[in-house]
């Protein structure tokens, strides 16, 4: 026999091989008896935590897991209202005085009290320039803090500032007497809490454990203890959770999701959050300071298209740069139809002629098969796109204001206070670094909104603001990013669209 | 050989300065962490505030002496966004990623060695026609691929290892498989090419006449005589396997430098970037290092002194 005789016969055997390696088993196996309690919970984060100190760093992969070992100063409801934590209650004395009722049954893990000298230290602490605090910026609004008596704390702030309280939904609750005496770099090894868990171990580069703290006060922890682990890869997340070696997986994509529902034994669970992924537009430089030009693109993209087609309908159709969870939402906005025709009027209309358009985007970190899709709707209506891919720390660089570098881009945005303030003030105020616009209505409109604690007032001048941004086109709003999880089934637990995961809200069983 | 060894060491010294001098200018120039570090509703003042108390706001010069003097003291800094000495940041790492290394350099050799003696003895027959191109296809396959196929059959279908993570010592084997496969191909072909030269030899025929054993004559002299390539390769391997397991590190949730490096330089965490890339050549140059020293042993006919001079 010779060796062109054997591949023949070895090649399809090894094809086929292959292929019945890959396919699904054929039949599902029997459903396990159904457990009613489980000890531990596993998760899968993207990444380990940055740092655990929770006046440190700030994101997911860090907040996920320090939120549940702290009390935040308030909280919010899967509904997005912003409801007591460590303050039972809170009273406006003035515009600019808050009064914060502290709870008085409150003890930090290592049994000491916690107590309105706590809140003090928290507050001083995340601003205190020693500490260098990326989140210094969210609660310098903040002029004056004191306690007043056993059981206030007096907030005071330089001007009214209505987004005060959105921003207490993140501040962490730390022990003074503890992180004084064991100093900041131990606290971060070995954080001490008031949480419903207690910190264990940190494996670095592998998990965090924490273990249920029997004496929380808000009730019993339904798990006794959870391990956060980190994998990159969202196919090993995916494997993880298919084999059992997980319970929860962050951070899916649609493609996987879809795998996920095909699977009897887990689960997906998602939600829209309030980051806004957007289409942005210079109205400032280049060839889409002409408004003939930004019209075009914006009845050029299908958002429906994208959201139903390459968003599997995880993610919801956005007309506004705020979520409808946030506070600012006005739902009579209908953004620009869908009509290519009147695009490519606009775009003959305009002369642009075969001016190329950058499109900057961050593959690492945004939606590519959005971007594309983009590109090609764009060109069917006439223009000439070029995607300019880069990291997130150029991206980032060339989306600050007085830097012609970006003519369009594609991002998301999340203001993390649920508010209109979060992401319309630094996206279109003239005033911040990241603005592309100047304009006096826009402006005015969101400082009135920053500065009048009465809804009423605020929500007019934001539906003023989406007004402005749907005629002058800085931005176009595309969808609510859907957050994808994926499950265990008999796990119980309702995502919230500020993307925070607090073990508590979890249970395990059939529901 | 003194000499010899001061030489290089100077080299060396040179080298490393040069790697670091390098990664510094390009970093800083891709830009600080600042603006990734804070939230997205970040004010201008609260970027220079940040940018200032990290110390990125001073003239590029002045962080290189500042981070160069670090150096001359041992000192390999502290991580500004994990706010760990990165010292304890690398060594936690450490021990994850030489037993991956390893763990694939013993699939390499346990299989590329074998492959190379059979198909080596076998030259121009069958059997090197069906084992090379299994060995190449094992080199060619991307680990991102052959790392989620191989969860895909082990963990998922037959469930007898962990998809990921270092728990236990099952959890090593899919990684180092996925990694140790890159390297087979090399030292089968090596071995093969140096086999075939060496059978050619007088030697092994004036052997073979005076009536010893093919056995003995191959494992005593070709055998020992082909193997001398192998070393350089194995150190390069070896050096490689240690510093560019980043694929499959990511892939399997290994708590490596590779995935270590990866994520300090999408976040721009630069001292722990530097301290990688610092360890990293200094391992590749050590390890050329001793591999041009065993040559001397394994080989008297290769004199260092004759390289040097």
């Amino acid at each position: 026999m010779n060796f062109k005789r054997l591949l023949k016969v070895l090649l399809p055997l090894i094809a086929l091989l292959i292929l019945a390696g890959c396919q699904k088993k054929s039949v599902e196996s029997t459903t396990a008896p159904v457990e009613v309690t489980k000890d531990v919970l596993v998760i899968d984060l993207v990444s380990e935590p940055t740092t655990l100190d929770p006046h440190l760093q700030w994101n997911p992969s860090s907040f996920y897991v320090y939120r549940n070992i702290f009390d935040n100063l308030l909280s919010r409801n899967t509904d997005g209202d912003i409801i007591p934590k460590v303050a039972e209650s809170w009273d406006y004395v003035s515009e600019t005085v808050v009064d914060l009722k502290i709870r008085d049954d409150i003890k930090f893990q290592d049994g000491t009290p916690l107590t309105v000298g706590d809140v003090v230290y928290s507050v001083h602490r995340i601003l205190d320039p020693e500490l260098k605090s990326p989140q210094a910026g969210q609660f310098n609004a903040i002029s004056n803090v004191e306690a007043i008596d056993d059981s206030t704390v007096r907030l005071t702030t330089a001007k009214p500032y209505p987004v005060l309280l959105a921003q207490l939904v993140k501040l962490s609750i730390v022990p003074e007497a503890y992180v004084e005496k064991v100093g900041y770099e131990e606290f971060n090894k070995n954080p001490v809490g008031s949480g419903p868990y207690k910190f264990v171990s940190w494996e670095k580069g592998i998990k965090v454990v924490v273990e249920a703290n029997e004496n929380y006060w808000g009730g019993t922890p339904p798990f006794k203890t959870v391990e956060f682990l980190a994998v990159p890869e969202k196919s090993t997340r995916l494997a993880n959770l298919k084999t059992g070696k997980s319970d929860l997986i962050t951070s899916l994509d649609e493609d996987l999701a879809t795998e996920v529902e095909n699977d009897s034994k887990i689960k997906v669970l998602s939600v829209p959050t309030e980051r806004i992924a957007y289409f942005r537009i210079n109205t400032l430089y280049g060839p889409t300071a002409d408004i003939k030009v930004r019209q075009a693109i914006a009845y050029g993209i299908d958002k429906k298209m994208i959201v139903e087609g390459l968003k599997g309908g995880y993610s919801k159709v956005a007309n506004v740069m705020v979520g409808q969870t946030s506070f600012g939402y006005d739902p009579s906005f209908e953004g620009y139809p869908f009509d290519p025709e009147k695009a490519k009027a606009l775009v003959l209309e305009s002369g642009i002629g075969s001016t190329e358009i950058e499109l900057l985007t961050a593959p690492s970190v945004f939606d590519q098969r959005v971007v594309a899709a983009i590109q090609q709707m764009l060109s069917d209506i006439g223009l000439k796109v070029k995607i300019v891919g880069m990291d997130m720390s150029t991206f980032l660089q060339h989306m600050q204001s007085d830097d012609s570098k970006d003519m369009t881009s594609f991002g998301r945005w999340s203001g993390g206070v649920q508010d209109a303030d979060g992401i319309m003030y630094a996206m279109l105020h003239s005033g911040s670094q990241w603005a592309n616009i100047k304009s006096e209505k826009l402006d005015n409109a969101l400082d009135g909104a920053r500065t009048s604690l009465d809804s009423d007032v605020r929500m007019e001048f934001y539906s003023e603001a989406h007004q402005v941004v749907q005629d002058e086109i800085p931005v176009i709003p595309l969808y609510e990013v859907g957050s994808i999880y994926g499950a265990a089934k008999e796990l119980q637990w309702k995502p919230m669209a500020d993307e925070s995961l607090f073990i508590m809200d979890m249970k395990w069983g059939n529901s | 050989m003194v000499q010899f060894l001061v030489k290089r060491i100077f080299q060396t010294l040179v080298a490393l300065w040069g790697v670091i001098t390098l990664v510094f200018i390009i970093l800083h120039f891709a830009g600080d962490p600042t603006l990734l570090m804070l939230p997205e509703s970040a004010t201008a003042e609260d970027v220079a505030r940040l940018r200032s108390q990290l110390g990125f706001d001073r003239p590029l010069i002045v962080q290189y002496l500042s981070y160069m003097g670090q150096l001359l003291r041992f000192d390999l800094g502290t991580s500004y966004i994990q706010n760990l000495p990165v010292s304890e940041i690398i060594a936690s790492r450490i021990p994850y990623t030489l037993t991956l290394a390893f763990a694939a350099l013993l699939v390499a050799i346990g299989i590329g060695v074998p492959v190379g003696i059979i198909v080596g003895l076998n030259h121009g027959k069958m059997i090197e026609k069906i084992l090379m191109p299994i060995v190449l296809i094992g080199q060619s396959m991307p680990t991102f691929w052959s790392g989620i196929l191989l969860i895909m059959l082990f963990s998922i279908r037959w469930g007898v290892l962990p998809s990921s993570g270092a728990d236990g010592a099952g959890a090593v084997i899919l990684p180092a498989v996925s990694l140790g496969a890159l390297s087979m191909a090399t030292f089968a072909r090596i071995l093969r090419t140096s086999i075939i030269e060496e059978m050619d030899k007088p030697y092994v025929r004036a052997a073979r006449a005076k009536g010893i054993s093919f056995g003995k004559v191959f494992f005593r002299h070709v055998f020992r005589n082909s193997s001398i390539p192998l070393i350089t390769i194995a150190a390069i391997e070896l050096a490689t396997l240690l510093a560019g397991a980043v694929i499959v590190e990511t892939v399997f949730a290994w708590p490596g430098l590779g995935q270590l490096a990866v994520q300090a330089i999408n976040s721009r965490d630069f001292s722990v970037v530097q301290a990688v890339v610092l360890l990293g050549s200094f391992v590749y140059i050590i390890l050329n290092l001793i591999a041009d020293l065993l040559y001397s042993i394994v080989d008297p006919r290769i004199k260092i002194q004759e390289k040097t001079s």
